[in-house]
Formats: structure tokens, sequence, C-alpha cells
């Protein structure tokens, strides 16, 4: 694993090398130790590392990337001349103003929230995967999931005298406890830390919730009061984010922010902040360009706030970069991977004792846009659906799909609960909360009509 | 660097671990892609990625390691794959069993007319520039973008069977999108070839056949129809789908379906299962009669294709369903014995870095007999889609919906108005065992998805759907968006 001045060291070299206008250099290495296991059986496990050098040059407004893992002095001139090249090559950008200088990203002497741990070995995740098997087969179900462990290096250069490095580790361990047919229960857990995961918690969720999965009854289409576990509230955050908080879809106006500064656009309960330096992600502190991360605001109980932004965005909108960069031409843009969601003050026991008639679910599957500029999803509800009738969970419930608007559904949030988790999905991490929504969108999956032919 | 001396320096390694099985890869990887968004150049990018990957078999459990650190030796890297092999083996049910395979060696260099890569860069952004002016001369537009993309990938196998092999693939990818954004909530917008473009396994060729100019005006036309558009009526139809969008639907409810480690639970905790267990192979009516569904890593300039898979196993055609019937499953070395079959070859990893895993290379529905005018004509109440836009299906691959760029009415054998936001939902079986139609061989294309995200950490795999227009009974159309 590359060390700080060895990094450090490779930035400055490919700095030297460039004769371009405005010259950046990211480097990005990753260490993944990954446990994957099905019917109670390691089926993957895997090392693996790779180091990336990003060279960005920018001639008379023009752009031009070049990425390279060879890291030896030939391999970073040759990547650095590529860079230079098609940047002579490439039609000016107008909208390219300066990556940006010293002031706007001072050299920050804390690299990260907290340390990532280098001793965790596959023999420590095996006995997690071990233990998860053994409390299935205790319920005569077995375990399927992932136990990941990520150590990333970041370390950031430019022409303009800016420089950061930074490390840190990410863990998570996901969890479907299955049985006969569609009889499944899911956990996560997440640390930056893999040995402070709480393994036994998710473990113990997963086993529990397959265990009342059996014998799903069918429920009509309908619009339903819904109580959704945190997960499933991350991963509605998690397409609201990317439709709506970047600062990229600000610029284009395709945003549910735009023009909206300060108008309600969702119920007052929801307020989403973005908080990096948050020591629940243990992550850096800087972002792709340098840039120190600041916390920002996007919806504050209910109405707009602000959008995350790198430097030419923040250019093109006339603002601050808030420190949002993403890695180099990412085809995003910014966006924020830290989200925290404030929390209510109810229990979840305490939501669902206050249903007559509503739907538990766990989490979504397959999530996909339906209608981005109404932020319209679907999706079906997965590993663990159930029935709440007079403030109790009852019966299972088939898996139902969803075609619901993100916003529309905020809006309609009646509670949230004081229990948050941190939910890992993609590159994003979110603490979030149960909510309590009504007239949510649920239709059967597999209609009457096609009961025995499929 | 003497790669086979490396590779054999490995395997030694690899047999004083006691390992049943080894192999080693390394690959280059070389990537370029150039775009334009709204009529101003994204920044074009030029990437180089090479690395070692050891995987092992000790103990009946895998291993697998991979690096680009050349401090990291090939011994070091066997020794970090065989711990991981023996800490698996600390939880396993069952030991791997590898099925029979002919030890390979040679060489496989794709079919291509012109190295992308030895095309100057001035001509790649002035055919861009061409086509970005194109579609900005339609003046009703307001957003559009197009890109072309190359990848030049070269790979060295080694196994401790004896197989040596050396591949190189060229792939090219081009695709335009433009469309007419009235407000933020009112946006139309129509892709050629299709949202994601088209990719092959071909040269700079491929964008003079693709040949932008020609469609830019249709487009342009079928965006302004949208703006006046009702939307999709909620009713069962009959349903025809263009090509693009059947890709889709192979792709999603046969392909992935029907990869084994995932018919095998393998995938649960991510990717999902599928209904088609074993228990079914052989008498499964997947579909209609006229449906035959084949695996082909060997077709001509398929963005799937390669000469080996990534176990050394050779690219081949083989039915996956056969008269409608299933008779095959796409799968590994490790995978097929568990149904009796060998590996169809299916054994695949993003890169050197990544473990193989089992994923599609092309899914085939072989052309039928049916001209689109027939197709078309024969249907006296329905709707016609194009452009696939949203995709989503549950863990089992049974029951789906999707959503597509346009769609028209059909009315008394004739197309008719357009219709904004059209969708349809169903469940696999039932949706291809009410095919009733195939388009002709003029209508087949081999479709390349070049982002098909499966297992963790996530890998894209580039594949193949191929397809002609496809016609359905009494399908759902028009759920609410």
């Amino acid at each position: 694993m590359i060390n700080q001045s060895h990094a450090m060291e490779v930035l400055y070299r490919a700095l030297k090398h460039s004769a371009a206008d405005q010259t950046e250099a990211v480097l990005m290495s990753e260490k993944t130790d990954l446990t994957r296991f099905a019917e109670s059986t390691i089926n993957q496990n895997i090392s693996q590392e790779e180091t990336t050098l990003v060279i960005t040059a920018v001639n008379e407004k023009k752009v031009g990337i070049a990425t390279t893992n060879d890291l030896s002095n030939d391999g970073i001139k040759k990547a650095v001349e590529s860079a230079v090249t098609i940047s002579k090559l490439q039609k000016p950008d107008e909208r390219f103003v300066s990556f940006p200088d010293k002031e706007m990203a001072p050299k920050l002497d804390k690299t990260v929230t907290v340390e990532a741990n280098l001793d965790f070995t596959p023999a420590d995740m095996a006995e997690v995967v071990l233990q998860a098997a053994k409390e299935a087969k205790v319920k005569n179900l077995t375990a399927s999931g992932a136990f990941r462990h990520d150590i990333n290096t970041v370390a950031v250069a430019n022409s303009l005298g800016v420089e950061q490095f930074g490390r840190f580790g990410k863990s998570e361990l996901s969890l479907t406890i299955s049985g006969e047919g569609e009889q499944s229960g899911y956990g996560i857990a997440f640390s930056p830390d893999p040995s402070k995961i709480d393994y036994s918690t998710a473990i113990a969720k997963a086993v529990d919730i397959a265990s009342r999965n059996i014998n799903p009854i069918v429920l009509p289409d309908g619009q339903y009061t819904v109580i959704l576990e945190p997960a499933a509230v991350g991963q509605l955050l998690l397409f609201l984010s990317f439709l709506g908080f970047g600062g990229r879809t600000m610029a284009q106006r395709r945003s549910f922010l735009s023009g909206k500064t300060g108008e309600l656009i969702t119920g007052e309960k929801i307020s989403i902040s973005d908080e990096a330096d948050n020591p629940i992600f243990g992550t850096l502190l800087f972002d792709y360009e340098g840039v120190p991360k600041k916390r920002i605001t996007p919806i504050k109980n209910g109405t707009a706030g602000e959008g995350a932004f790198d430097s030419y965005y923040a250019n093109l909108m006339q603002t601050q970069p808030t420190g949002h960069s993403v890695q180099p031409n990412n085809g995003f843009g910014p966006y924020p991977k830290h989200m925290v969601m404030q929390p209510g003050d109810k229990t979840i026991e305490e939501m669902i004792a206050s249903t007559e008639k509503g739907v538990l679910i766990t989490h979504f599957w397959y999530i996909n846009y339906l209608n981005p500029m109404r932020t319209m999803i679907t999706g079906t509800t997965f590993d663990g659906t159930f029935l709440i009738e007079n403030g109790q969970v009852g019966s299972a419930i088939k898996n139902m799909r969803t075609n619901q608007s993100i916003l529309e559904a905020f809006s309609n949030a009646e509670m949230l609960s004081k229990e948050r988790i941190v939910y890992p999905q993609y590159a994003s991490l979110m603490q979030v909360p149960a909510m309590k929504i009504n007239n949510f969108n649920l239709v059967q999956e597999t209609k009457e009509e096609w009961e025995g032919s499929c | 660097m003497d790669i086979q001396k490396i590779a054999m320096d490995g395997l030694v390694a690899a047999s004083m671990h006691k390992a049943s099985y080894c192999d080693i890869r390394y690959e280059i990887i070389t990537d370029e892609k150039l775009s334009y968004s709204d009529g101003d150049p994204d920044p074009i990018e030029s990437s180089l990625s090479a690395g070692w990957a050891v995987r092992l078999l000790i103990n009946g459990a895998w291993g697998f390691a991979s690096t680009d650190d050349p401090a990291i030796t090939i011994d070091k890297l066997t020794v970090r794959a065989a711990a991981i092999a023996k800490a698996s083996a600390k939880v396993s049910q069952r030991p791997i069993e590898l099925t029979p395979s002919p030890v390979e060696s040679g060489e496989f260099i794709s079919r291509y007319k012109k190295d992308p890569f030895t095309v100057p860069l001035t001509e790649k952004i002035a055919f861009l520039t061409g086509i970005d002016e194109a579609m900005a001369s339609h003046a009703d537009i307001n957003s559009r973008s197009c890109f072309v993309s190359f990848r030049k990938l070269e790979k060295f196998f080694y196994s401790s069977e004896g197989s040596e092999q050396h591949q190189v693939l060229i792939q090219s990818g081009s695709g335009i999108s433009m469309g007419i954004s009235k407000s933020r909530r009112e946006n139309y917008e129509r892709s050629y070839p299709k949202a994601a473009g088209q990719y092959e396994l071909k040269g700079y060729e491929l964008l003079d056949e693709l040949d932008f100019k020609k469609h830019i005006p249709q487009l342009a036309d079928e965006i302004k129809q949208l703006t006046t558009a009702t939307a999709c009526p909620q009713k069962n139809a009959t349903l025809v789908l263009a090509g693009n969008i059947t890709s889709l639907v192979i792709h999603e409810s046969i392909g992935h379906a029907l990869e084994l480690d995932r018919v095998f639970g393998m995938e649960r905790n991510f990717s999902g299962i599928s209904f088609a267990t074993p228990d079914n192979l052989n008498h499964l009516q997947y579909g209609a009669d006229i449906v035959n569904v084949s695996v082909d890593a060997s077709a001509d300039g398929a963005l799937g294709s390669f000469g080996w898979d990534d176990e050394g196993v050779k690219s081949k055609k083989i039915p996956l369903i056969k008269n409608g019937i299933l008779t095959d499953y796409l799968s590994s070395r490790d995978t097929a014995g568990r149904v009796n079959h060998v590996s169809t070859g299916n054994l695949r990893a993003e890169g050197w870095k990544n473990i193989p895993i089992v994923r599609m290379s092309n899914t085939i529905l072989e052309p039928g007999d049916k001209s689109f005018a027939d197709i078309i004509g024969e249907v006296e109440d329905g709707i016609y889609m194009d452009g696939p836009t949203s995709w989503s299906i549950d863990d089992l691959r049974k029951n789906f919906q999707f959503g597509c760029e346009i769609g028209w009415e059909i009315k008394n054998g004739k197309l008719a108005d357009a219709v904004k936001n059209p969708t349809f939902s169903g469940c696999t079986t039932q949706f291809w065992n009410n095919c009733d139609a195939i388009g002709d061989k003029s209508q087949f294309v081999i479709q390349g998805t070049p982002n098909c995200g499966k297992g963790q950490p996530g890998q894209n795999a580039r594949t193949g759907e191929g397809a002609s227009t496809t016609r359905f009974l009494n399908i759902e159309v028009g759920v609410q968006s």
C-alpha cells in the first residue's frame, strides 16, 4: 500500500513533467478485502488492490485527462504527456475557470476522522461468516452475504500549490438469511473499522426477519401507510440525492432544488445535510480537488437549501465549491456522499403501535428511475415485508412493486424514528431513521391472472 | 517484462501451496472516450491499466488476489491468494469441483478494419463536432449529447492444467441523444441506437456503420411528436417491441435468470437469485415454440465475444432455450457440474483486478420470419415501443417492469399517434410464452451493453443481446409514471 511520501513524490513528479497552463494530479489507491458467502459457504474470497494516477491538464481552457496505474517515472511522464497532448487538441471549454488555489483548498493538518485498521485479515472475516452460518443453522436457515473491508488512500496536488493526503477505512457486512422458497431476512452493518462492526446485531436481525417471513399473504393494489425501516429510507434518499443535490443537475436546471431555495418542496419533518466530517463515517476531510469538505443542508424542514459543488460547477453557478468533487471525469458531477437525515422523536415500536393498518418494509430491490423529473422511482419490496394491523406486526406479505415519487412520499412522512443506522450503498454512506409514510403506492408483483403461468 | 516467465513462477508457487488448480492472468486495458454535452466538449479521457491476478483452489475452496503494485512479486501475490483460500475452506459446505475442459493454447485477435487507437484525436473530435452540429441544426432541440468510446483489452492467461492463451480485443462504441426540455418536469428525449449507444467488437469502422446523420432528422421528428403525445394508455394490449428494447428484456429476464451461480444462490444477497431452478431443466416451457435463445461468445463482431473466457474455456454457441424449452444455463467450470453439464464458457472478469464470475457473453434470440410490416400489419389494436429508458426486475428475475422513450398506438395494422412515457410489465415465462412473432434477419442486431453490473465489488461486464422486433399478446402496458 502506497505511503504518504511515495504518493506525494508521484504527484510532484507528475506536476514537474507538465508544461500545461494548469495541471492537477490525483492519486487514488484502494485495497479491498471481500468475503462473499452463499448457502453458508464462502464462495468468493478476494484481495484486490489498485493505485491509479489521474492527470488533468488544461491549456487555454482545453481539458485533457489521462489515467494510468504505471507509477514508474516513465509511466508518469507518458500519462502527463498524454493529458497535455489531448488538452492541446481538444476544443476549449469556456466554462472552465481554474482549479482551486491554496486559499480555496488550504492544506489540512488532520487527514481523516478515523484511522484505517490495517490489521484485519481474511481469517477474521471468515470467523464472522462462520457465526452467521451457525446462527442461521439453529433456525434451519442459511446465510448469504458479503463482508467487505476497504482501505482507501487519496492524494491531490495541483500546479497552483494545493496538496492533500488522506487515508480512510470502510467496512460493511450485508446479510441475507434465507430458507425455503422466498423466505428471507436482511441485515446490514457499517463501521470505518472492521473490528468494530456490529455484526451480531445484523445477524440477529436478519435471522429474526427470516424466521417470521413465512406463508406470505397477498395484498391488493393500493395506497398504504408504510413504515420504511432505515435501509429502505436510505435507498430512497440515495436516488433523491442523485436527482437533485448535485451541482451538475442544478447547473442544468434539472434539479428539484433549482430556483426553489427557501421554498417548501417536501414534508416539514425532512431535514437532510451532508456531513463528511462526522466521525460515524470516518472518511476523508477533503475532496478530489483537495477542497475541504463543508457541511451543506440541501433540505431543511422541508425547504430547499444548498447543493453540493466542485470548483467547476461552483464557477458556473457563481458560488463557492463545497468540497464535493468526486473522482475526475466521473460523469455524474459533484454530489453528497455522507448524508445525514435528522431523526424524529418516536421509536420504531411506537411507530408500529400507532398504525392501525399498514405495511412494514425492510428494504427495496432494484430501484430504478421511472420519471426522474418527478423523482418517480420503481422497485419492489424485499427480504421481509409485513402487514401491520392494530399496532402489531403480523403476517408476511408477498413482495410488492412501488411506483412512487420520492418527494411526494417524504411529503407524506408522518413520523421519523429516534434510532438511525449508517446505511452504505454504492459509494455513499447515509445516517437514516425509519419513516412512517401515508398514501404510499404499492401494487402486486404477480397478478392473479398470471398465477399458474409464471 | 517476461509475462510468461512470471506466470510460470506463479504456477510453481501455487503448487508449493498444494493448490489443486491455479490460473494466472495479466491484462492491459486501454480506454479512450470523447463526448459532447449540449454543444460543449467534455474532457477527453485516456486511460491505461495493467495488473496481475492469481486464482487458486486449495482444500476445495477458492482464493483470489490481484495487484498492480510492482513491489508485490508473483510469489507474494500467490501467498496472499493461498491464505485467502485457506480462510475460505473454514466455511465450506461443499468442496469446489471443476468440470473437465480441454487444455487450450493459442492466440485470438478480434477482427477490425481500423484500429481506433491509430486514428488521430483530431479526426475523432471532428467526427463528434459534425454530429453535434447536425443535432444542433434542429431548432427546437435544446438538449443533446454524443460520444465515442474505444477499448483495447490485451489478456494473457496461464493455467496449472497447461493452457496458455493470448487475446487482443478491440471494442468501439458510440451513440447520440437529443431532446426538448420544456420545464424541469417536462422533458422529451430520443436516442440512437439507444440511450447507452451501441458497442461492438469492431474498430473505428463502427462509426460509419451507425450512420448518425441519417437518423438525426428522424429523432428530431419523433421528439416533436412526443411534445404533443398523450400518456400511454393503461390496459392489456398486444405489444410490439423494437429490437433495442427486446434486447434489454432478453438481458434481464433470460440472460441474468440463467446465470448458474445465481441459480445456486451465490448472488442472493446482492444481484438476486433465479426462478429457473435446475428442476426446470429440459421441461420448463420458458417461452413460446418460436422462442429459441442461445449463448454465443463466438458471434462475429458482437460486444460479448472473445476467444476464451477467463478460465480458458473456448467460446462457442450453445442453445439455452430450444423451441421454448429451457435446455441449459450460462455456466463456469465450478458450477456446470452441478447440473451435469460442461461449462458454457461464461466465467468473466471486468479486468485484471476482478475475480471472474458467471456473466453473459452474447445472448441471442434467434430471428424469426416476420417482416416489420407484417408484425405491425397483423395488429388490430396495440402499442409499439422503442428505446429503453427504465427497467426493474425482482430478485427472482420473474416479475418486471420496463419503460421506453416513445411508443405509438397501433390501429388496424398501422402505426398511429405517439404516446409518451410508455411502460409495460409482466412475468418472465408468461411474457415469453405470449410471444407470437419475431422479426426476420433483416431486423436482427446484436445490441452491445457496456455496463452490465453484477458482483461485489461491483463489476461491469460487456455483453451482447441479439434481437429483432418482437410481438407479445395480452401484456399490461401503461403504469403510472
